[in-house]
């Protein structure tokens, strides 16, 4: 893993933080993302820091950190911030808790539902946006779910909530997509990403055969698919589960190997897949402190 | 008194106010009939399978349009796909890789500087596995044509110059800026919130995701609709090239049930381009809220008002299945 990791670090800029790509601008979620691997991968501490540092710079005064300075509203970027900031120094976990306090603070659009003839998910069930007024997504939902589980706020209500909107958001078949379940009669189709990102946010709080079939598509799903966010997030789904197929490390290298060919990619993606590569179980296990931390440099 | 001067000050000013509500709305109502005068042409090509020489149709598309090799050298040309989830094995939900293959030959050909692909896919954010899915990665790659996922391009902000819904402001890749020519090349497929999904409706997929979501949410919350008038207004595009080889009926843009119909849809004109196509899928576009909210304004949507090139729309007309309890599919039959 090293010349990925060298890769990434080529990213980082003199002022802190991560671009998406070499040469390119900061972004927030890039620099969290880029902070959580090179942290579990235990290379350059200093610019884990200085990207938290970074990402403090970046917050704004009711504690979101938004894509962009300029659009406050693109706030999903605060829940992978508390993640990067878990484990940091005083000034990271100050900016965390106020992080998470907007989190608390904040939701998406909901309402009763006109019509379950059109929609066919609990429209009231309170979770998380990607943009500030819109509908709660499953995403941005297991992000907030993820980043509140690891500061102690498993049991508040908000998560509580969140974790019965992401069990409503499951599909009949198995598998989560973006969070439209069933609509005009007709149930949609699954996605990886998407179902590793929810079976990581319910991993020990709901039992096993209420997210078996989803398990059974990510292990389907997993054993064929060769891309950065699908694979990434479908093994931290099974890891969040206790299941590993013993050929993750190999799927995972073959998948780095496709940027001699598909062009680099970007440094969220690039992260995500270095991250899976270092944790054996859970992203939330690590991030609390209960993993036996990670697979210190086997892999480098 | 006022009686023998026939008419009272209020009366004359009421006279007066209601002789101009008459004149606005009888303007209102010829500018709607004239379509302010807008003529636009729309070609439409036969193409019975994804085999066939698909770039030699687009150039001659393209010549039936006016547009020749001087208005192609030397300029970028963008190809924006839809790509909307990733199936595999199924060539009705996203834009065939052959289709984009053939644009991608015929600009080149024509002496296009560059081309690129590129999209920001609406459900999924794996925009490499939408392409592997769809086959269109193995298409670029092996092309060299380079592919950019529009949800985390480096972004800018400009004026909202539709003004229909309440942005003021758009977010859009800063790739636009730096691309000449932006071509929109959608699947014939009907929507369940919209009715169709074309060229117009299309354009959803430059609106970066991190700044708008997956779906798109902000723009729904803003109204569909309207949204879709509002970014064709801030973008305008140059180019539509609708893949209507296989397209989508009932319950589009992804549930839905493929259905044949062999033609390529081409012109400058998205509301025509689009008319002519909901036409073709045997719907009536006046009944499309987008596009009679673009009649007379982005273009024409009149049958009478559209120049048909190639194809007359009765040669290839083929009704799609629509799903009555689908609100935005109820009587829109022509």
């Amino acid at each position: 893993m090293d010349r990925y990791l060298d890769e990434l670090i080529g990213r980082s800029l003199p002022e802190g933080g991560f671009a998406s790509y070499e040469g390119g601008e900061y972004r927030p979620a890039a620099s969290a993302w880029a902070a959580l691997a090179l942290r579990f991968h235990h290379a350059r501490g200093d610019l884990v820091e200085k990207a938290r540092s970074r990402l403090v710079e970046d917050q704004q005064r009711d504690g979101r950190v938004s894509v962009s300075s300029s659009h406050p509203s693109a706030y999903w970027p605060t829940a992978v911030a508390v993640l990067a900031w878990q484990g940091g120094a005083l000034a990271h976990r100050e900016a965390q808790e106020r992080a998470v306090r907007f989190l608390l603070e904040t939701s998406g659009l909901h309402w009763k539902n006109r019509s379950s003839e059109y929609i066919g998910h609990d429209t009231s069930i309170r979770g998380w946006p990607w943009v500030e007024g819109t509908h709660s997504w499953v995403e941005p939902t297991a992000l907030a779910v993820m980043a509140l589980a690891v500061v102690g706020r498993r049991d508040h209500e908000r998560v509580r909530e969140g974790l019965h909107m992401l069990q409503d958001r499951q599909l009949p078949s198995g598998g989560w997509n973006y969070g439209n379940t069933v609509t005009f009669g007709q149930e949609l189709l699954p996605m990886v990403d998407a179902t590793g990102m929810a079976l990581t946010a319910l991993a020990e709080r709901t039992p096993r055969e209420t997210v078996e079939r989803s398990l059974q598509y990510l292990r389907r799903e997993t054993r064929r698919l060769r891309t950065p966010l699908s694979l990434g997030w479908g093994l931290l789904g099974l890891k969040a589960w206790n299941e590993e197929p013993p050929e993750s490390m190999d799927w995972i290298r073959e998948t780095l190997e496709k940027q001699q060919t598909a062009g680099p990619f970007e440094t969220s993606l690039l992260s995500l897949l270095l991250l899976t590569s270092a944790l054996a179980n859970g992203l939330i296990k690590a991030l609390k402190g209960t993993e036996s931390i990670a697979r210190q440099g086997a892999d480098s | 008194m006022s009686g023998d001067r026939g008419m009272t000050r209020r009366g004359f000013v009421l006279s007066l106010l209601s002789g101009s509500v008459l004149a606005l709305s009888g303007a209102s109502f010829l500018r709607k009939y004239t379509e302010g005068g807008m003529r636009a042409p729309a070609f439409i090509a036969r193409a019975g399978d994804y085999e066939g020489e698909i770039a030699s149709l687009i150039i001659a598309g393209l010549r039936e349009l006016g547009i020749n090799e001087k208005e192609i050298a030397g300029r970028k040309v963008l190809l924006k796909p839809n790509l909307v989830e990733p199936r595999r094995d199924c060539a009705h939900i996203n834009t065939h890789p052959l289709v984009v293959r053939g644009a991608l030959e015929a600009f080149l050909h024509m002496g296009a500087d560059q081309v690129a692909v590129a999209e920001g896919a609406g459900h999924s954010r794996d925009s490499m596995l939408v392409l592997e899915e769809s086959g269109l990665a193995t298409v670029l790659q092996s092309d060299g044509i380079p592919f950019v996922d529009l949800n985390y391009d480096p972004v800018y902000t400009t004026e909202n110059l539709g003004n229909r819904t309440k942005s003021k402001t758009f977010v859009l890749p800063r790739l636009l800026q730096r691309f000449d020519i932006l071509v929109s090349m959608p699947k014939l497929k009907t929507h369940h919130w919209t009715g169709v999904t074309l060229s117009m409706k299309n354009l959803f997929g430059l609106m970066p995701g991190e700044f708008y979501g997956w779906p798109k949410n902000v723009l729904h919350h803003q109204g569909i609709s309207r949204s879709i008038l509002d970014i064709n207004a801030t973008v305008r595009p140059h180019l539509a090239i609708v893949d209507g080889i296989v397209g989508m009926e009932g319950d589009g843009p992804i549930m839905g049930q493929p259905r044949h119909v062999g033609v390529l849809v081409m012109g400058r004109n998205f509301p025509a381009v689009d008319a002519t196509c909901a036409r073709i899928m045997g719907i009536d576009p006046t009944r499309i809220e987008h596009l009679a909210g673009a009649s007379g304004w982005l273009g024409p949507i009149a049958e009478k008002h559209i120049i048909q090139r190639g194809e007359t729309i009765a040669a290839v007309q083929t009704p799609f299945r629509l799903i009555e309890r689908i609100p935005a599919q109820r009587d829109i039959h022509l």
